[in-house]
C-alpha cells in the first residue's frame, strides 16, 4: 500500500528528510512521530507527489508519486497542518470546491458534504463562512474535505495541534474509526506520543530528517531492551540481602531498590513466580507485583535522548 | 524549512521529472512506472506533454476559476480597490469634465492642442470651441489613462490569486489535489484576467454612457467610442491585463503575502510598464495600424512572461517555498 525506501529530500544543503524507509499495510494506521522540523510534513509531500525526492523511491497504492502524482492524488486525501480553508468561502463551498476540482459532480459533492458535516456535528453551520470558525471546527471541516472522495490513503498532518482537550478527543475518535469505517490507510503525523500510542500499531520515529526507528512500540522496545521490567511493592525499600537473593533467581537479570520495594528485570513473564517466591522465602511481604513493559514514551525518549519536557 | 540554495539546475531537473502536466489520463495512471535515471531519482524520463498547446482539463480549470470568482466576490479588500479606480476614472472624471464644459466659458485649448501630434489635433481644432474640451479629454486623453484599469485590476487579482493563496495558507491544499500544474496555473491566470477584462469593458460602457450623456447638450452626437477607442478596448486592454498578470505572477512567486506582491508590483514595476504603454499610446492614437502594432507587442511580451511563469509554476517549487 505504502512503501518508501531510502527516501530523501534536501533544501539547499540541509536534508529535510534523510533516508526514510517505511511501509504501511492496507487499512493500517501508522504514525510519523517527531518534533516540529523532524521531516514529517516533507514525508507527506513526498509520498503524495507534491515534492520530488532527491534520493530514494516511494510507491503509494502501487503508483509512483513522481511520475503518477496526479493519478495518485485522485485516491489520497490530505489534512494539512493549517487546514487550508479559505475564510472567504462558506464551509460547504470550501468542501464542494475541492470536490469539483476532483471531478465529483456538484450534486453528489453537496450530498456527501452534508453527510460528512452531519457526522462531524457541523450540519447547522454548512452555510457559515469559514472565517470565525474555531481551530477545532476548522480541523473538522478540513477533515471532512479530505474524506469527501473516500480516499484509500489519508495523510493527516498534526490533526490535533491547537485543539483543546475535548476537541482533541473528538478528532482522535474520528480518526480511530476512519480506518475501520472507510477502510483507509492512515499516515498520522504527530508530535503527541499519546496520539500515536492510541491510534497506531506501528510508528516511525523521526528526528532532524533521520528515521530513528520504525515498527510496533513493543518490537522496538524488544530491540532496545532485553527482558521485562517488574515493579514489586514491599512496603519499604529492598535491602542488599534481598536484592542478592532476587538476582540469584534464574531468569532475573537485574534488581534495584525503589522507594517502596524493588524493580527487577526478568527474561519474560515466566520468571515472575520464581521472583516472588524468592522474596516470600526471605520472609518479606509482597503487596503488589506489576509488570511494566516499555511504553512508546520509553522507546521515544530512549531513542531521541530527549526528556518529556523537550518534546 | 526553506528553499534557499536550490540550484536552477536542480529545479529544472525536478520540473522535467514530474508527472503528466496535463493532469488527465485514466485513473490507472499515465506515464507508468517509468524507469529511474539513477540513485538520486533525477533524470527520469519526463512524463510531460511537450506539445506547444497541450489540451487542458477545462472542467478542473472551471472549478478553480469559479472558486476564485466566489472568493473575490466576497472579499471587500479585493473588490473595493478593484472598483474604486475605474469609478473615479470612468465615471467621476468624464462627468466632471462634461459638467465643466457645459458650465464654463469656452477654454482656450490652443496651447494644449499645439503640443499634440498634428494628425490627432487636427480633427479637434475643427470642432466648435465648447466641444473641444470634452472631445479632447474624453475622446483622446483619457484613452491612455483608461489602461490603468485593466492593469490595476489584473495586478490586484493576480496578487490575490497567487501570493494570496500562500498568505491564506490555502496553497498546500491545492497542491495536494489531482490537478495538473499547468491547469492550475492557467486557471489562476484566467480567474484574474477575465474579471480584469470584464471590469474594463463594463467600465468603458459606463464611461461611454456618462461621457456622451453629460456632453450631449454641447456635442449633440455620440462621440465615444471612436475607432481608436475600440482598438484600445478590444485589443490593447486585454493585452495590458495579460501583461499585468505576467508581471504579477513573477512578483507573487517571491512575495509571501498579497500585500507584499501588490507593493512590489504596484509600487515599482507596474508604473514603469504603464509609463511605457502610455508613451506608446501617443503613437497608437495616430493611426489604427500603429495601435494594432503596439497591442501586438504588448501581447507578445505578456504571453512570453506568462509562458515563462507557467514553466516555473511547479508543485515542487511552490511546496519548497511554503
Amino acid at each position: 500500500m505504502i512503501t518508501a525506501e531510502d527516501l530523501g529530500r534536501r533544501f539547499g544543503e540541509t536534508w529535510a528528510l534523510d533516508g526514510l524507509s517505511i511501509e504501511a499495510e492496507p487499512g493500517e494506521v501508522i504514525a510519523l512521530l517527531g518534533p516540529n522540523g523532524a521531516g514529517k510534513t516533507t514525508t507527506v509531500r513526498l509520498l503524495d507527489g507534491v515534492l520530488t525526492p532527491d534520493r530514494g523511491r516511494a510507491r503509494v497504492l502501487g503508483l509512483d508519486p513522481v511520475t503518477q502524482g496526479t493519478d495518485l492524488r485522485r485516491r489520497t486525501g490530505v489534512l494539512t497542518e493549517a487546514g487550508g480553508l479559505d475564510d472567504r468561502l462558506t464551509i460547504t463551498d470550501n468542501i464542494v470546491t475541492h470536490a469539483r476540482i476532483r471531478g465529483i459532480p456538484i450534486a453528489d459533492a453537496k450530498e456527501r458534504a452534508a453527510e460528512l458535516l452531519r457526522r462531524f456535528g457541523m450540519q447547522d453551520q454548512a452555510d457559515r463562512l469559514a472565517q470565525g470558525l474555531s481551530t477545532g471546527e476548522r480541523k473538522r471541516v478540513a477533515l471532512a474535505r479530505a474524506l469527501l472522495h473516500r480516499p484509500e490513503v489519508l495523510f493527516l498532518d498534526e490533526p490535533t495541534s491547537g485543539l483543546d482537550p475535548a476537541a482533541t478527543r473528538d478528532v482522535l475518535d474520528l480518526i480511530g474509526t476512519l480506518a475501520a469505517d472507510e477502510g483507509a490507510t492512515v499516515v498520522l503525523c504527530t508530535h503527541f506520543l499519546i496520539e500515536a500510542a492510541r491510534l497506531c500499531r506501528r510508528v516511525a520515529i523521526i528526528e532532524r530528517g533521520k528515521l530513528l526507528a520504525f515498527g510496533a512500540p513493543t518490537e522496538l522496545a524488544a530491540r532496545m531492551w532485553r527482558g521485562l521490567r517488574v515493579e514489586v511493592e514491599l512496603g519499604l525499600a529492598a535491602d542488599a540481602n534481598l536484592l542478592e537473593n532476587v538476582t540469584s533467581v534464574p531468569g532475573v537479570s537485574d534488581a534495584q531498590p525503589t522507594e517502596r520495594g524493588l524493580s527487577a528485570v526478568v527474561e519474560d513473564r515466566g520468571a515472575i513466580p520464581a521472583l516472588v517466591a524468592s522474596i516470600v522465602t526471605a520472609e518479606t511481604a509482597v503487596y503488589a507485583v506489576v509488570p511494566r513493559p516499555p511504553t512508546l514514551e520509553d522507546v521515544y525518549f530512549a531513542l531521541t535522548g530527549r526528556t518529556g519536557a523537550e518534546l | 524549512m526553506t528553499a534557499t540554495g536550490q540550484s536552477n539546475a536542480t529545479d529544472q531537473s525536478r520540473a522535467t521529472a514530474r508527472d503528466d502536466p496535463t493532469g488527465r489520463g485514466a485513473p490507472t495512471g499515465r506515464g507508468g512506472p517509468t524507469g529511474r535515471g539513477g540513485p538520486t531519482g533525477r533524470g527520469r524520463p519526463a512524463g510531460g506533454d511537450r506539445r506547444l498547446l497541450p489540451a487542458r482539463d477545462w472542467s478542473v480549470m472551471r472549478a478553480v476559476v469559479a472558486k476564485d470568482f466566489t472568493a473575490i466576490r466576497r472579499s471587500k479588500g479585493v473588490i473595493l480597490p478593484m472598483l474604486l479606480v475605474p469609478f473615479l476614472l470612468l465615471v467621476v472624471l468624464p462627468f466632471g469634465i462634461g459638467l465643466a464644459a457645459r458650465s464654463a466659458q469656452s477654454p482656450d485649448l490652443h496651447g494644449v492642442l499645439g503640443k499634440l501630434p498634428h494628425d490627432m489635433a487636427r480633427p479637434i481644432t475643427r470642432l466648435p470651441a465648447r466641444e473641444q474640451l470634452v472631445v479632447l479629454v474624453d475622446g483622446y486623453l483619457l484613452a491612455p489613462l483608461f489602461l490603468i484599469v485593466p492593469l490595476m485590476v489584473a495586478s490586484v487579482l493576480a496578487a490575490d490569486a497567487f501570493a494570496g493563496e500562500k498568505e491564506r495558507r490555502t496553497l498546500e491544499g491545492l497542491l495536494h489535489l489531482p490537478v495538473a500544474e499547468k491547469d492550475l496555473f492557467y486557471a489562476k491566470v484566467l480567474g484574474a484576467w477575465l474579471p480584469a477584462v470584464g471590469v474594463s469593458w463594463i467600465g468603458f460602457v459606463v464611461f461611454a454612457f456618462v461621457a456622451n450623456g453629460v456632453a450631449w447638450p454641447i456635442v449633440h452626437r455620440v462621440f465615444v467610442p471612436t475607432q481608436l477607442w475600440a482598438v484600445m478596448i478590444l485589443w490593447l486592454a486585454p493585452a495590458v491585463a495579460a501583461l499585468g498578470m505576467g508581471v504579477m505572477v513573477r512578483v507573487s512567486a517571491r512575495a509571501r503575502t498579497a500585500q507584499e506582491a501588490n507593493q512590489l508590483g504596484g509600487a515599482v514595476i507596474l508604473p514603469l510598464i504603464f509609463a511605457a504603454v502610455a508613451q506608446s499610446t501617443g503613437l497608437l492614437l495616430v493611426s489604427l495600424p500603429i495601435a494594432f502594432a503596439v497591442g501586438g507587442i504588448v501581447w507578445l511580451i505578456a504571453i512570453t512572461l506568462l509562458v515563462r511563469g507557467a514553466t516555473r509554476f511547479t508543485r515542487d517549487r511552490l511546496a519548497s517555498a511554503l
